[in-house]
């Protein structure tokens, strides 16, 4: 029981795990932060709505209810063209990668571990730079900035298609006789992305005036968030997610280590793939719509975990709804400033407060040993 | 309606320049006689043009159709709002881009309580649509990102994308701008207006040597920035009697070894209009420079009037002038 012992706080509370009663009252104060969230991101922006007009357009609009519209039509285009799939996309967004983060934290028993440890974000970002350079490089191609697949950007599908390429590259080239060690898969991803990345910086060098709409999705920004791409990350990241909720059992017992959770009846190293491979199409998924957001895949486990305990049936739903409840929050801040990419506000606010979270509750600090 | 007060103003000047330059645009331009009725009373004048709904093509080739004479408009890019104003109708612009440098003084006057919709960065949607403009000029080349142009077309506003790279397109832009504005005397006089400025630079300087000229559009970590090759800049230097030192097409950058080999004999520091620090002293304290033929015969000149230059509006024959006077101020004695 090595593994067991270095990890006291991760493993405290499973024989138990949540009482029917708290399980409900964590998931109803997130459902309940989360519309709060949702109403407030969307009657507030640059452009003054009132509340009033704001509940009355969603109210017609997605309840179908009989509202006279007594609103200008600017007005209903602003709230349900411009900041409802914003909106609603930085929820997507910052629920999968929270929920990513937590299942990859559990994977890798790892505390620095999130979404995009082992490639995804170095992946997503040249597939990404090269679909936002390569109109500018070969303008022959006539690949025009409105150049979509199915009504997705380019950028979008090969930033998608990026970052889940990458992981499965890191996965094969990490294997050997038909085991992954954690350490060897880590390196692996540390080694791939740097590849990556320094043919990101190639492609910046040379990406002319396209250079400013690079830097802006490599920092993370929800500004082109729209209907069509909210409908292609939805499913993915809904389909991916509700898989990794009910493998929770799994993720509980990795946390054991690997041996112990072999003694304990699990096909580790399956086990292990399918959790990764689930958490990184969900990553991927919501990667290709926002950018590379930092930050909320890699804290909000932590500050659940510090909340609520590791066990993942109720962390992982957790994670979703507050995760989603935070971007959604942080992006409110980064369009009130003055469009700047999300990436940057969830770092600017949110590792300070983590920070202070951390400090305040030195007695949970065990928890992030793991 | 102090802006629209301009439009007869402008018409005049720009026809009598016009006629006075008639043999360039001799089957192009109506008789000096016949061509005052029609400022007076441009009402009355049948448009050759379609009623609206009108169908545009604009630089980004993509076709855009307006449904009616627009009213309220949009302009993202401060090239595009002196063109709508210099067609006099600057009182119909509802929001602007927040670079304000640079404009004329009654454009700015004009613009007092427009708001801004748009940064160097971006274009704020939310507040675009909430100024419900029926155009939107945009500008190419992501100086107004495509993504915001994409975006925009997608909730159903006409959005015209400019992007001029020759004096001929700025030309057709303004064409285009009347076109869309049914504006479209006001826009055959400004480019006639222009076109006759232009000449008599050109006209002055076209038989002086061309001195190799290099024009610094900035520095940043290092790097030197310049006109690109086969750019509008370069083009404008060679009108201007210069021949170009140019930089890389697509980055406009050029090395310093490079700039060594080229040996420009005149320099001209358009970054000297927005940082003091920027001289022909700290220039030739630059290491390397010292040889250069332009600074040891100390003809390194700041270019105050950069935004003229570097600005594809109707006013780029004052850019031109400017870049003129600096490369051959013995034409202009």
């Amino acid at each position: 029981m090595r593994a067991a012992a270095t990890t006291p706080a991760l493993v405290g509370r499973l024989p138990n795990g949540p009482t029917l009663t708290r399980a409900a009252l964590v998931l109803g104060v997130g459902l309940g932060v989360l519309l709060a969230v949702l109403l407030l991101a969307v009657a507030a922006g640059s452009v003054g709505v009132g509340p009033g007009d704001t509940a009355a357009i969603l109210g017609r609009r997605l309840l179908a209810l009989p509202i006279p519209e007594t609103w200008a039509p600017a007005t209903e285009t602003i709230i349900f063209e411009l900041r409802l799939p914003r909106v609603l996309t930085a929820m997507l967004v910052g629920g999968a990668l929270a929920m990513a983060g937590a299942a990859f934290q559990a994977v890798f028993r790892n505390p620095l571990a999130d979404p995009y440890i082992i490639g995804t974000a170095a992946g997503a970002s040249l597939g990404a730079v090269i679909g936002i350079v390569l109109p500018v490089l070969l303008p022959a191609l006539a690949l025009g900035a409105g150049t979509s697949l199915l009504g997705i950007g380019l950028v979008q599908v090969l930033a998608f298609a990026g970052g889940l390429g990458t992981v499965l590259l890191v996965y094969a080239v990490a294997r050997s006789g038909g085991r992954v060690p954690v350490v060897t898969l880590l390196l692996t991803g540390y080694a791939v992305s740097s590849v990556l990345a320094a043919a990101v910086a190639l492609l910046m060098f040379s990406s002319g005036r396209a250079l400013a709409a690079v830097f802006s999705w490599l920092m993370g920004s929800l500004a082109d968030a729209s209907w069509p791409e909210l409908a292609f990350a939805a499913p993915l990241v809904a389909a991916s997610l509700a898989l990794l909720v009910v493998r929770w059992r799994g993720l509980n017992l990795l946390l054991l280590g690997d041996a112990a959770a072999g003694n304990l009846g699990l096909d580790v190293e399956r086990e292990k793939l399918v959790l990764t491979m689930l958490a990184t199409l969900a990553t991927s998924a919501a990667v290709a719509v926002s950018g590379t957001i930092g930050f909320v895949g890699l804290v909000v486990p932590h500050l659940l975990r510090l909340a609520i305990g590791p066990d993942h049936r109720l962390l992982l739903p957790a994670s979703l709804l507050f995760g989603a409840a935070l971007l959604a929050l942080a992006d409110l801040g980064a369009r009130l400033i003055g469009g700047v990419p999300v990436g940057v506000v969830t770092a600017l606010i949110g590792a300070p407060f983590f920070l202070w979270l951390l400090r305040r509750s030195r007695a949970a600090a065990p928890v992030l040993s793991a | 309606m102090a802006p629209r007060l301009r439009t007869p103003a402008t018409l005049l000047a720009a026809l009598l320049l016009s006629a006075c330059t008639a043999a360039v645009e001799a089957s192009a331009s109506p008789t000096a006689t016949h061509v005052p009725s029609e400022v007076a009373t441009p009402s009355v004048q049948p448009s050759p043009e379609p009623a609206y709904p009108r169908s545009l093509t604009d630089d980004a080739g993509r076709e855009v159709t307006l449904a009616a004479d627009p009213q309220r408009i949009v302009s993202l890019a401060p090239s595009n709002t002196e063109i709508v104003c210099a067609l006099g109708a600057c009182d119909q612009i509802v929001g602007v881009n927040d670079f304000r440098d640079g404009l004329p003084d009654d454009v700015l006057a004009a613009l007092e309580d427009v708001p801004d919709v748009a940064t160097f960065t971006g274009v704020d949607r939310e507040a675009v649509v909430a100024a419900e403009p029926d155009l939107v000029l945009a500008a190419g080349n992501e100086l107004t990102p495509s993504a915001d142009i994409e975006a925009l077309a997608e909730l159903g506003l006409p959005v015209l994308v400019l992007y001029p790279e020759t004096l001929d397109e700025i030309y057709a832009d303004i064409r285009l701008v009347g076109e869309a504005l049914d504006e479209t005397e006001a826009a055959e006089a400004l480019v006639a207006a222009i076109t006759a400025d232009v000449a008599e630079v050109r006209d002055r300087v076209s038989d002086l040597p061309a001195p190799r000229t290099f024009y610094e559009v900035g520095l940043f970590e290092g790097e030197i920035y310049t006109a690109g090759e086969d750019s509008f800049l370069a083009s404008l230097i060679e009108l201007a009697g210069g021949e170009p030192i140019t930089g890389d097409a697509l980055t406009t950058a050029i090395s310093a070894e490079e700039l060594v080999v080229a040996d420009p004999e005149i320099i001209l520091l358009g970054d000297a209009a927005y940082d003091p620090t920027i001289t022909p002293e700290s220039v030739g304290a630059r290491p390397g420079w010292e040889g250069l033929t332009a600074v040891r015969e100390g003809r390194v000149f700041p270019m105050p009037d950069d935004l003229l230059i570097t600005r594809p509006g109707p006013r780029i024959a004052q850019g031109l002038e400017a870049l003129a006077r600096a490369i051959h101020p013995e034409a202009f004695e």
